[in-house]
């Protein structure tokens, strides 16, 4: 781990190009065009590296499920806020409203960081501040620090597809941290459900040179065990006797289809998470932490720099839960500002 | 080689990535759903249980019990010979089923009961035009089911098993010694004792006889639950037969016991006063003009859509250890004024209190919230007795007496309570002051007084009598209960308080009778 927090120092002290960064270093190879690389497969990665890196010039990289990887030693960071409500929801698989509760809505502020390690290695993190309301009905909303994210997001390969575009696959490795111990035992009130989550995600990404954008990712969450204030409680058609709560693994998949290039990404989304267990909400009865959670959701994204500020972008993302299960049918935007600060200087603009 | 480093530094890193994340989530996902009880041998037989005072019953020998035949009947020499061949190729299931069972019969019928009770626990959903259907118990498995077990329809529950279970095993213990008959383990050394042992005779057998009475009167409680019941009790019936601790005989004139006694209750609770407990619309009209008229605020219903209120007759339904001048004697005075400066400075610090709740009080608030789908306060006060029972190592028929005192007086609070409630029919914080909002689910019933506090203290009051070496923790308890309703918003201070007084003093009904029941 160490190593790799490392290049700060010994990549700039170390003169071989070999241990330049590698966005830099292929560029350079590209602008010296007929440069005496040895043929053969061992080039061909370096190549397609290149080449991504010039259709790429972003450096905004940002969340665990897209396909878009910082630069080496850039930080990118910034803060979201996330408003997500509804009024409908699936008690099990019987869309309702309730009285008690009116509309939930959700508030995050999140702040969050980006750091390019190497051109293919991000390490992410996420903090999130979260208040929750309901309209109707005497329930007290909560606030608080919800679950800290922590991710290291590694491009296994790029493929030039023909002089089309470039297809990269990139796996993450990520898991939340409750910073709080708060309840779990007052959904759909509660900030989270103070798990800790371990999560392996595979993302195939295409990346057209006229800024077509393909983006396939999917995810296995594996959750630890809940602990409630309470002995028993009843879910599943079971009592149990015991604080202890099993949470369903979850897993989830989504495609995101669109343009991006020169900093600018517009895109439709599609979501799915499936959780692998858990009982369905009690008719007239609160939603309970290990629940079947399941939905799909369809959105947009748009992330567009701010004119004058080059290094900060403005997103905007929109989701609405059309399907689910134990879920609220959920309106939900995010919007923010993310600002990129590159520790080297990039070989261009 | 070297080119290879960056992709190499990057794997190890992801590596101990995983590692640590992996060692940060590994405890296990198996949640047992029914508690690991020890075995339990008892230490009395308690012989002379089938003199103790009976409740209801008017006596041992009011369902009559004929004599078995003689050990050398053969009849009796073939009900061994199938408990050999049963032994002889015990199944995986029923070894498991006699580990299960080996806990005690009371002991875990109180767990399966809770279970049930917590299934049943949800209020219906409104209907679209804003009403609210009523579960019909001659339909019960119609949407919404019956019963909707709220606290007080737990609270009746939970007695009514259990007295009839107590009674039950006192008249078999009558029996028991009358005949004298011993296990088949004893009449024949070949049969093994499977279950722990005891010299307690085994006709009619008790684990056959709360098998009977669990059966009759869960399922006319929980109709929706008869499967799982006739399930259980089956699986009772066969352990206590292939454990060698009883013969088939002894199994039916057991279960023919149970259902008999089953049968005095049921009648009981045919005419207890459940049935007109709801109400009507003209009563729960004359509940608020009463309370108008005394110039007080009446309460309102504030579920969304205004739900009816719960049980406003429950405080007439027949108790255990008091009459119904009782009940009305051992009413609380008035609750503070909806319009004095008291009741003002209680809704001030309910706001409060409230709005800068820490996280003990807030895990306070949900230990006790026993709100929708839980076993509900009366429940949760049998999960408190369990350990005492079950380390205490009694006898049946004794352990069953805990349950019985310790769920007459819950029974009794919530009628007390009840009464109290709809008497005063006193709003809530949240209804004096709309800006309170509060930390668990509002209960839809007047505030004054206090159903935690009510039953916890009835509940701590019986079991430190029965268990002296816990009272300081069950006091405890009871304080916590009590003050949790306060966390929660849903109480005043004087509800919590004059609640608990009214709970100790009904509870001290029970303790009385147990004091002279002839256990001690």
């Amino acid at each position: 781990m160490t190593s790799n927090h490392a290049p700060a120092s010994s990549g700039s002290k170390n003169p071989q190009p070999r241990r330049l960064p590698l966005l830099f270093s292929r560029r350079r190879f590209i602008l010296a065009e007929r440069s005496p690389r040895p043929k053969g497969r061992k080039a061909t990665l370096p190549a397609c590296l290149t080449f991504l890196s010039m259709l790429c010039p972003s450096l905004h990289a940002q969340t665990i499920d897209d396909g878009i990887m910082l630069a080496k030693r850039s930080l990118c960071a910034g803060a979201l806020y996330t408003h997500d409500s509804w009024d409908n929801y699936w008690q099990g698989n019987l869309q309702r409203v309730n009285g008690n509760i009116g509309t939930i809505t959700t508030q995050t502020v999140t702040m969050a960081a980006n750091y390019g390690v190497t051109s293919r290695l991000d390490f992410i993190i996420n903090v999130p501040y979260v208040w929750t309301d309901a309209s109707k009905g005497v329930l007290h909303g909560q606030s608080g620090f919800q679950d800290l994210t922590l991710a290291a997001k590694y491009k296994l390969l790029s493929i030039p597809v023909g002089k089309f575009g470039a297809l990269r696959a990139i796996a993450v490795l990520s898991g939340t941290l409750p910073m709080t111990n708060y309840t779990p035992d007052l959904q759909p009130l509660s900030l989270g459900t103070n798990s800790k989550t371990l999560s392996g995600r595979a993302t195939l990404n295409y990346l057209g040179r006229r800024g077509l954008y393909l983006n396939g990712t999917a995810a296995y969450n594996f959750r630890g065990n809940v602990t409630l204030d309470r002995s028993s409680y009843y879910t599943n058609g079971q009592l149990y006797l015991s604080n202890q709560v099993a949470m369903p693994n979850l897993f989830n998949y989504g495609t995101s289809v669109g343009y991006r290039k020169n900093d600018v990404s517009l895109l439709g989304d599609f979501s799915v998470q499936q959780a692998r267990g858990g009982g369905d909400i009690r008719p007239q009865d609160m939603p309970f932490v290990s629940n079947r959670t399941n939905f799909s959701k369809a959105g947009a994204t748009i992330k567009v720099p701010v004119p004058k500020v080059r290094a900060l972008q403005y997103w905007f993302i929109y989701s609405n839960t059309f399907q689910g299960r134990n879920v609220g049918q959920a309106n939900t935007f995010t919007t923010g500002l993310m600002y990129t600060l590159p520790f080297e200087k990039r070989a261009t603009p | 080689m070297t080119r290879k480093t960056p992709l190499f530094r990057a794997s190890i890193s992801a590596a101990i990535f995983l590692a640590l994340a992996l060692s940060t989530s590994s405890c296990s996902k198996d949640i047992p759903s029914s508690e690991p009880l020890p075995t339990v041998t008892p230490a009395n037989t308690d012989a002379n249980a089938g003199s103790w005072k009976m409740i209801v019953l008017s006596g041992p020998t009011q369902i009559p019990v004929t004599a078995p035949a003689p050990v050398s009947d053969p009849g009796y020499q073939s009900e061994l010979a199938s408990i050999k061949a049963a032994q002889a190729s015990l199944t995986d299931a029923q070894k498991t089923a006699i580990t299960y069972w080996s806990s005690g019969g009371v002991l875990r019928w109180n767990q399966i009961m809770r279970e049930i009770a917590a299934r049943s626990d949800l209020p219906p959903s409104p209907n679209p035009d804003g009403s609210y259907p009523v579960p019909n118990p001659a339909n019960p498995f119609a949407n919404p089911q019956y019963p909707f077990s709220n606290p007080p329809y737990a609270a009746r529950a939970y007695s009514y098993v259990s007295v009839a279970q107590f009674e039950a095993l006192k008249a078999a213990w009558y029996y028991k010694y009358l005949y004298n008959r011993p296990s088949p383990f004893k009449a024949d050394t070949s049969i093994k004792a499977l279950l722990p042992t005891s010299d307690i005779p085994s006709y009619p057998s008790e684990d056959a006889v709360e098998a009977g009475v669990n059966v009759a009167l869960l399922t006319l409680l929980f109709p929706t639950s008869v499967d799982e019941i006739n399930a259980k009790a089956a699986e009772q019936q066969q352990v206590a037969l292939i454990s060698g601790r009883a013969s088939a005989s002894d199994i039916a004139a057991g279960v023919a016991l149970g259902k008999a006694v089953a049968a005095v209750f049921a009648a009981r609770a045919a005419s207890d006063g459940m049935k007109a407990a709801g109400g009507n619309a003209a009563l729960w009209q004359s509940l608020a003009d009463n309370a108008t008229a005394r110039g007080e605020i009446p309460w309102i219903s504030q579920d969304g859509p205004p739900r009816p209120p719960m049980l406003p007759v429950f405080g007439k339904v027949k108790v255990w250890m008091m009459t119904p001048n009782d009940i009305v004697n051992e009413r609380p005075g008035p609750p503070p004024s909806t319009s004095s400066p008291q009741m003002q400075t209680e809704t001030a610090e309910v706001k409060s209190i409230v709005n800068s709740l820490t996280r003990d009080q807030q895990a306070t608030v949900y230990k006790w919230a026993d709100g929708v789908s839980t076993v509900t306060p009366p429940g949760h006060w049998d999960a408190i007795a369990e350990p005492y029972i079950s380390a205490a190592s009694f006898s049946e028929v004794r352990a069953s007496r805990v349950f019985a005192l310790l769920n007459m007086a819950l029974h009794d609070a919530a009628v007390g309570c009840w009464d109290a409630k709809y008497f005063y029919f006193n709003p809530r914080p949240s209804q004096l002051d709309p800006s309170i909002k509060t930390q668990t689910g509002l209960p839809n019933f007047p505030s004054y007084v206090s159903g935690h506090s009510d039953f916890s203290a009835a509940g701590s009051d019986v079991l430190s009598y029965l268990f002296p070496d816990g009272a300081t923790y069950f006091q405890a308890q009871m304080q916590e209960a009590a003050m949790s309703r306060l966390y929660a918003g849903i109480h005043y201070r004087s509800d919590i308080e004059v609640g608990m007084d009214h709970g100790k003093r009904i509870g001290d009904y029970t303790v009385r009778f147990a004091k002279t029941d002839g256990a001690n």
